[in-house]
Order: structure tokens, then C-alpha cells, then sequence
């Protein structure tokens, strides 16, 4: 039986303008269920990916689809989910975690769930901006699970967290991964806590580097990249 | 007090807080998508629309708002579209109806004074045309509120987020400019070009400043609007001052002492 494709890119290419391609004839495709792990260096294009295959940036040569479907006439944004890297939130910005859940639940069991699940019975009534950098990370996590999507896609999910916040947002994501079957993407630069999790890894420079499993994976990393570990 | 009894203060007071009230929402969502300059780029783009309208012998204030509407409109366009700054595009606009005005006065020497009336507005002259506009423009800040407050808790949070989560982002930006349009249109009747920007800038500052949650900044900003509004045009009346100066002045004040409490 053929696995099930969730995400499915041909031949992409994309400049943001002029000749500089930050993508180049990317082919991939993203199977039901897997834990897929992208690394890459800074400005490699990682979040440039993302935001393709969310249909947050058009003008690219190339096929994307989405749960079967080109992205461009995607419409059930429920199955899907995003955490973004580096929010830029107005630093003044007063809305509370409620207000925010709120706005992207259906009913209110969803928010119970929601707020059960991650625990942040305590953040409610905060503003989300006086949050420290774990529990922000939380609110936008469970913002991306409110409409229970079958796929996730996260951008640096644990940078700059402490070491306990990014072991609680793995956790979460391996359980998600593991127990409930859905289908994980995500970027990231700590090749320590990302490797065990991951059922493949993608590296990407402007192009594919490489697709291997994460023990291979350990290896190809410090020949092409030389990166260690860590970052 | 006795002028509380007169009809046209009556109308004035109403139509302030009217104004007030839309233009403090629509205020807070402007500061958090840093639209903040839209109010005064486009009062003074208004003041070239309103001169060049009394030069052709137009009624000026709804062929200025279609103007504005317009011009917003294509501010947001460029931003979106061309990716050229909102605050660039609208120091461009700002300038330009100024200039427009300028040179308008120059040509015809007839209108100054029709014209400098809207550089300082008159809450307490409101015509029957100018009462039904803010009271429509009121009832459409309180309708998209309420259909899109969901959408546009997140637009302001994060656009990607917002589209994700299927939110008509495009459509909302469009109508945030327009809406915005509207309001800076009624404010110029009531404190006039140069301080409508104001309204929408200032008493939403002091909402966002002091509350912990969106809803209650927008209703602290629209308290703080409405009671600046009230007494701005109390104090006028008692001391025969300006109007529209003594209620931004009364605004300015709340936000210093915004700032006084907010640092603690
Ligand atoms: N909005 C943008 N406009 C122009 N260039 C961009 C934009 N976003 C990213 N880039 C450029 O594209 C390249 C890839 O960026 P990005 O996808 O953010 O890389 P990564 O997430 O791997 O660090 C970088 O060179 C970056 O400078
Ligand atoms: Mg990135």
C-alpha cells in the first residue's frame, strides 16, 4: 500500500526578487503520520518553506499540494497548523492568552481541552507578551492545535527556551506524533533534542542536501555542514 | 451649566462621543497593525480634498470621504501589493493635501474662510447631515467589531497566524483603512484637520497602555475618549476656549498621567 502523501512539492524554485534563488528545484514530499525534522543553515530558506507550503508566499515556479490539493485552492485550513518562528508581536500588544484561544476555538470544550492539555490554567488571564519565552511558546502551540489538525508545521518551536521549556514542548510534540497520529514538521537548529524524535530528517541549503533517517542523518551533518551537535 | 439646556450643545456632546467612541476602537486595532500615522496622513490629505471640492462648488464633506476612502484604499494597496511602507506612502499623502490646499488658496482667494474652518473644526456646529454621518459611522465601527473581532484579534497578533486560521486578511485590511477613513472624517468635523489624528491615536494609547487584556483596552480607551470629549467641551464652554484644542488637551493629559501610572 502506498503511504499517504500530506504535502507534496515539485520542481519549486523561488527568489524574493532579482536572480538570487533562496530555494532551487525542491522536490519533497511529507508522508501521513511521520515526524519529519528540517535543518539547515541560517537563511537556507527553512521558514521560506513553511510559508509555501502554508500558501503565506505565492510567485514560485513549482507544484504544491496539500493534503491532495494544490495549496493555492487549499481551503481546509482546519486540518493544518502553524507555529511561527520568532513572533513579531507588538511588544505593547495587551491581548490576553483567553482572548487569543478564544478567537480560534470553535466551542468552548475546545478551549478546556486546550488549556487541560497544556496545562496553562494559570496563564489565562495574563497578556500574552509578559509571558516568558516557554509559556509564549505554549499559547502559540496550542493556537496552531485549537482546530485539532492533522498537520502541524513548526518553525524553531525551542529556540531560546531553557532547557526545561524545550524537554516540555518535545514532550508534547512526541506525544502528538506517537499517540495521536499526526503528522509533524519541524525546524529546528538543536539537532540534540530534534534527532531522537524524528522518524526523518531534510536538510536543506537553497536546495535538498540530503534525506536519510536521523542515525544517518548524524553523520551527513558534519560532513556537509559542520555542524556539531548542539546550537 | 445653564448651556447643558441649549439644543446645538446637546448635539455637540452626542456627536463627541460618537466620534469619540469610534474612533477609539478603530484606534487600537490602527496602533497595533502600526497604522498609527493613517489618522493624520489622511486628515491632512482631507484638507486638500476639502479645498479643492469648495473650489469646484461640491458638497466637501462626502465628496472628501469618497476621496479618503479612495486613498486609503490605495495606501493599503501599496503596502500589500508593492510592499511600500505604509508610513511612506502616507507622509507622501500627508504633504500632498496640504499642497493641494495650498496652491487651491492661491488660485481662488475667495473660500479662506469656509476653508480654515475645518482646520479647527466646531463640535458645537453640527449640521443634520453631520449628525447622521457619525451616528452611521458609529453603528459601522460597532458592526465589523462585532462580526470580525475574532479575525482581527489575530490579524493584529500575527497575519500569518490570522491566514492560517482562514481569516479573510486581505478583505479585513481593506476594511480596517475603511473604516478608519470614516472615522478620521467625522473627527475632522469635530476638532478639525490638524487634530483629528488625535482621536485616533491618543486615548487608544492610553487603553492599550493600561490594560492586560484587548477588550479592556478598548473600553478604557473609549472612556478615556468619551470623558476627555465631555469635559474638553465643558471646559470650552466655561471659559470660552477652543473646542477641539481643549479636548485633545484633555487627551494628552490622560496620557501623561498614563504614562505616570504605567511605570510603576
Ligand atoms: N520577506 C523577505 N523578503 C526578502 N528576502 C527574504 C524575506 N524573508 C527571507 N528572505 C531571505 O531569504 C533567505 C532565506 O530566509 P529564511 O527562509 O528565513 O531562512 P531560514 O529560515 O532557513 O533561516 C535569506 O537570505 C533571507 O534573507
Ligand atoms: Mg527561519
Amino acid at each position: 500500500m502506498q503511504k499517504e502523501e500530506v504535502v507534496r512539492i515539485e520542481n519549486l524554485s523561488f527568489s524574493y526578487g532579482g536572480d538570487y534563488e533562496v530555494l532551487r528545484n525542491v522536490n519533497l514530499s511529507i508522508y501521513k503520520g511521520e515526524f519529519l525534522g528540517i535543518i539547515g543553515p541560517n537563511g537556507a530558506g527553512k521558514t521560506t518553506l513553511l510559508r509555501i507550503i502554508l500558501g503565506l508566499v505565492s510567485g514560485y515556479k513549482g507544484s504544491v499540494y496539500l493534503f491532495g490539493k494544490n495549496v493555492s485552492q487549499f481551503r481546509e485550513w482546519e486540518r493544518v497548523g502553524y507555529v511561527p518562528q520568532r513572533l513579531s508581536v507588538e511588544k505593547l500588544h495587551p491581548v490576553s492568552v483567553r482572548e487569543l484561544l478564544s478567537s480560534v476555538v470553535r466551542r468552548e470544550s475546545d478551549l478546556e481541552f486546550l488549556i487541560e492539555f497544556l496545562h496553562m490554567e494559570e496563564l489565562l488571564d495574563k497578556q500574552f507578551v509578559k509571558l516568558s519565552g516557554g509559556q509564549q511558546q505554549l499559547v502559540l502551540l496550542g493556537i496552531a492545535l485549537s482546530s485539532k489538525p492533522e498537520l502541524l508545521l513548526l518553525d524553531e518551536p525551542t529556540a531560546g527556551l531553557d532547557i526545561h521549556s524545550q524537554e516540555h514542548i518535545m514532550e508534547i510534540l512526541k506525544s502528538l506524533s506517537k499517540e495521536e497520529g499526526k503528522t509533524v514538521v519541524m525546524v529546528s537548529h538543536n539537532l540534540g533534542i530534534l534527532f531522537p524524535c524524528a522518524d526523518r530528517i531534510v536538510a536543506i541549503d537553497r536546495e535538498i542536501k540530503y534525506s536519510a533517517s536521523p542515525e544517518d542523518s548524524e553523520k551527513l551533518v558534519a560532513s556537509i555542514f559542520g555542524l556539531h551537535g548542539n546550537e | 451649566m445653564e448651556l447643558l439646556g441649549y439644543d446645538f450643545v446637546q448635539r455637540g456632546l452626542l456627536v463627541g462621543v460618537l466620534i469619540a467612541i469610534s474612533s477609539a476602537l478603530t484606534g487600537v486595532f490602527l496602533i497595533l497593525r502600526r497604522l498609527a500615522f493613517l489618522g493624520a496622513g489622511l486628515s491632512h490629505f482631507a484638507f486638500g480634498g476639502i479645498a479643492l471640492s469648495i473650489l469646484l462648488g461640491v458638497e466637501p464633506f462626502l465628496f472628501t470621504t469618497v476621496l479618503v476612502l479612495l486613498l486609503a484604499n490605495g495606501v493599503e494597496f501599496l503596502r500589500r501589493e508593492r510592499k511600500i511602507g505604509g508610513d511612506i506612502s502616507l507622509a507622501v499623502v500627508f504633504s500632498g493635501g496640504v499642497a493641494l490646499a495650498v496652491v487651491l488658496l492661491g488660485i481662488s482667494g475667495g473660500f479662506r474662510e469656509s476653508l480654515f474652518s475645518y482646520l479647527f473644526g466646531n463640535i458645537l456646529i453640527v449640521s443634520s447631515v453631520e449628525l447622521y454621518m457619525s451616528i452611521a459611522v458609529f453603528l459601522a465601527v460597532i458592526l465589523f467589531l462585532t462580526f470580525y473581532f475574532k479575525s482581527f484579534v489575530l490579524l493584529s497578533f500575527n497575519e500569518d497566524i490570522a491566514k492560517v486560521k482562514g481569516a479573510p486578511v486581505r478583505f479585513l485590511n481593506y476594511l480596517l483603512v475603511s473604516v478608519a477613513s470614516l472615522v478620521v472624517m467625522v473627527s475632522i468635523k469635530a476638532v478639525g484637520v490638524l487634530l483629528a489624528s488625535s482621536f485616533v491615536v491618543i486615548p487608544s494609547m492610553v487603553g492599550i497602555m493600561l490594560s492586560k487584556s484587548l477588550k479592556g483596552s478598548m473600553l478604557i480607551s473609549s472612556l478615556v475618549a468619551v470623558l476627555s470629549t465631555l469635559s474638553g467641551i465643558l471646559i470650552s464652554l466655561n471659559f470660552d476656549l477652543a473646542p477641539g484644542g481643549s479636548i485633545v488637551m484633555v487627551m494628552i493629559l490622560t496620557f501623561l498621567i498614563a504614562l505616570v501610572v504605567k511605570k510603576r
